[in-house]
């Protein structure tokens, strides 16, 4: 053993796992305060947590659902909000439940399964909260001791070189049995890259190649991943990032990748009681976006942006000129995630200043970056995504969720579905009900015809009046005719993620 | 440390461990969660901080073959003092922690008072315990 490298290793590993020794004081009066405010807000439950670690039902579907829409629909996100008494404080801090829509011409079956992680196991063995968590830390912790004893693969799914892998950002994916949906433990891309961060929001090019990122709070580091189609590591890369912040989605070009560290700097001073609290939001200072040479990780430039929030981007591409194009859903600071989305777990509507869609373009050659909104301002996004068959190339098509300030719906949640039209600047929008909270909604090709318009739009909803989760269709060239079919659940589930179609 | 030092050190204070040497101190070592009985286990015994920091070699040092399960070492050599435990399974037997691609470990490790530090290492304030009479330290691997 090399007594130095043995102990640098160990400061790696707690730098990596970026949690603080400080344990915040019990205060289980959460779960209280959330079952309060369900009696005034029934929609409140879309945050409750789930009882049980499995379901499974055949879904009842009315209207037409199209024949040649085949194959599963995996869906993840937290849904294990509570533990014994003890109620996490925030939406992200959920463990992972996948769920899988099976549609065919059978029909819709549903099945899901709580992600038996490190964590889920060790505090069933517990029976109580162990281990801090995104945003608050239980009386007691226990010591982190990796990043994967804390990883709950909350965030998404992956379907790849055959493997369905459940995603989180900051450790491992999660290997989950395609079929049973049974959990088989961390996966690792090599030997070398086991427990190595691996984002929520890997690529995936037309012909399979696969690039993601992953960040390292302490360490202050970003990770990039360049995987072949048959699941095999080509590359992998680090990159300093000194001030670093939370990285969740990036963009894939032809010859480049991007990422934006936004000013929410990871700054722990010994008094943050979890890891989002280790973080500051410093308004006047730029964002960062990292510009990335797809076949050679050491040759990067970065340009600066006026402070912003950005979780999701839609697509990127790039000119013939060496400009890049992307679009993102960016808001003006990051206080849905500080603020919202912990307060909703104890049953608080607290709005904060929502997304707007933005077109971007960075010109390689130059260096210089600009953006503009791509929408009026009383038009909120998230959730962009475009057709798979033209991820990272010019999109002509754009599906996201979106909600119109002027009207919102009585549960403060998006609650449109959009499909935009980038030649002719038409934008289908489909209103759901105030009685349904709409869930990411994605665009599906149909194989056999047209990229961008030839498909359907498929997405979840949380009927809160008759707590159900429904599985709607809608033709993409009709979407504002609404669901051509709906897939009913005889239950409802805490409101998830990102989902992810895989044809079969 | 380099594989062939540690095996001839590590031998010998093995040897010295079973000496039995006249002492009113023991510490005993007890791992509870060997994970398999492959490569093998090397446990550093820490005089102070110099030794922990790995600016000094540590006061006793012992490599065994990894057998599944619980595994214990005794000595009765050391003085009265305050002391730290460092122990790693070297799986593949290499003679070094491995690690991943960003420098975290891959192997199984452990300190004493089973410390494990949040925002660095555990510091020597956590892994330090006093050895005076009988001590037994029970220390859980993770990896």
């Amino acid at each position: 053993m090399r007594r130095r490298q043995f102990t640098q290793l160990i400061a790696g590993l707690s730098a990596a796992a970026g949690l603080p020794a400080v344990a915040g004081v019990g205060n289980p009066s959460w779960a209280q305060q959330f079952k309060s405010a369900l009696a005034d807000r029934p929609w409140l439950l879309g945050y409750r947590t789930v009882q049980q670690p499995r379901f499974a039902a055949d879904a009842e579907v009315s209207g037409s659902w199209p024949k040649d829409l085949t194959g599963t629909f995996y869906r993840n996100g937290p849904a294990q909000h509570e533990i014994g008494d003890y109620r996490y404080r925030h939406w992200f801090a959920g463990d992972g439940m996948l769920q899988a829509y099976r549609v065919g011409a059978d029909g819709v079956n549903h099945q899901a399964a709580l992600i038996e992680t490190y964590k889920v196991q060790a505090e069933r063995r517990a029976g109580r909260a162990l281990y801090p968590g995104f945003a608050s830390t239980p009386p007691d912790p226990a010591p982190v001791t990796s990043p994967d004893a804390v990883n709950v693969a909350n965030i998404s799914v992956l379907h790849h070189h055959g493997k369905l892998l459940a995603l989180w950002e900051a450790g491992s994916p999660w290997e989950m049995d395609p079929e049973d949906l049974s959990t088989r433990g961390a996966y690792a891309f090599s030997p070398e890259m086991r427990g190595v961060p691996f984002s929520a929001h890997p690529r995936i090019e037309p012909d399979g190649t696969l690039w993601n990122f992953g960040y390292l709070s302490s360490a202050k580091l970003l990770v990039l991943w360049h995987v072949d189609k048959n699941g095999k590591l080509v590359k992998a890369g680090k990159v300093k990032a000194d001030p670093i912040s939370m990285v969740h989605d990036f963009v894939v070009t032809r010859r480049h990748l991007v990422l934006m560290v936004p000013p929410l700097h990871y700054s722990p001073d010994g008094a943050a009681s979890s890891f989002l609290d280790a973080h500051k939001w410093r308004p006047d200072d730029p964002t960062r976006l990292l510009v990335v040479d797809k076949n050679n990780f050491d040759n990067h430039f970065w340009v600066e942006l006026p402070s912003q929030w950005v979780f999701h981007y839609g697509n990127g591409w790039e000119d013939d000129n060496g400009v890049i194009h992307f679009d993102a859903a960016r808001a003006g600071d990051p206080m849905a995630m500080i603020d919202s989305f912990r307060e909703v777990m104890r049953g608080n509507l607290t709005p904060s200043g929502g997304s707007h869609h933005h077109e971007y373009r960075i010109d390689t050659r130059t260096r210089k970056v600009a953006e503009a909104p791509m929408f009026g301002m009383n038009l909120e996004t998230e959730f962009p995504s475009v057709d798979p068959r033209v991820s990272g190339q010019r999109n002509r098509r754009l599906t996201m969720m979106s909600s119109n300030t002027l009207t919102p719906p009585v549960h403060g949640h998006l609650n449109e579905v959009s499909h935009f039209d980038y030649d002719s600047g038409a934008r289908a929008v489909y209103r759901y009900p105030d009685t349904e909270i709409p869930e990411e909604h994605i665009y599906v090709a149909d194989p056999s015809r047209a990229a961008e318009t030839d498909g359907w739009v498929i997405g979840t909803a949380f009927d809160w009046k008759t707590d159900q989760t429904l599985l709607n269709v809608f033709d993409a060239r009709a979407l504002a005719d609404g669901p051509l079919a709906t897939a009913r659940l005889p239950y409802g589930l805490p409101l998830g993620l990102h989902g992810r179609f895989v044809h079969g | 440390m380099p594989l062939k030092t540690l095996l001839t050190t590590g031998a010998a204070v093995y040897a010295c461990l079973m000496t039995q040497l006249i002492s009113a101190e023991t510490l005993t070592v007890v791992i509870t969660n060997v994970s398999e009985s492959k490569g093998t286990i090397m446990l550093q015994v820490l005089a102070g901080e110099a030794e922990f920091k790995g600016d000094a070699t540590p006061i006793a040092s012992v490599m065994q073959r990894a057998s599944e399960g619980e595994m214990s070492f005794t000595t009765t050599s050391l003085p009265a003092g305050e002391y730290a435990v460092r122990i790693m399974h070297d799986l593949n037997a290499n003679g070094d922690l491995d690690a991943n691609f960003v420098g975290m470990p891959t192997e199984p490790w452990a300190f004493s008072n089973n410390a494990a530090g949040n925002f660095g290492p555990p510091k020597w304030e956590d892994v330090k315990f006093q050895l005076e009479g009988s001590v037994t330290q029970s220390l859980n691997l993770n990896r």
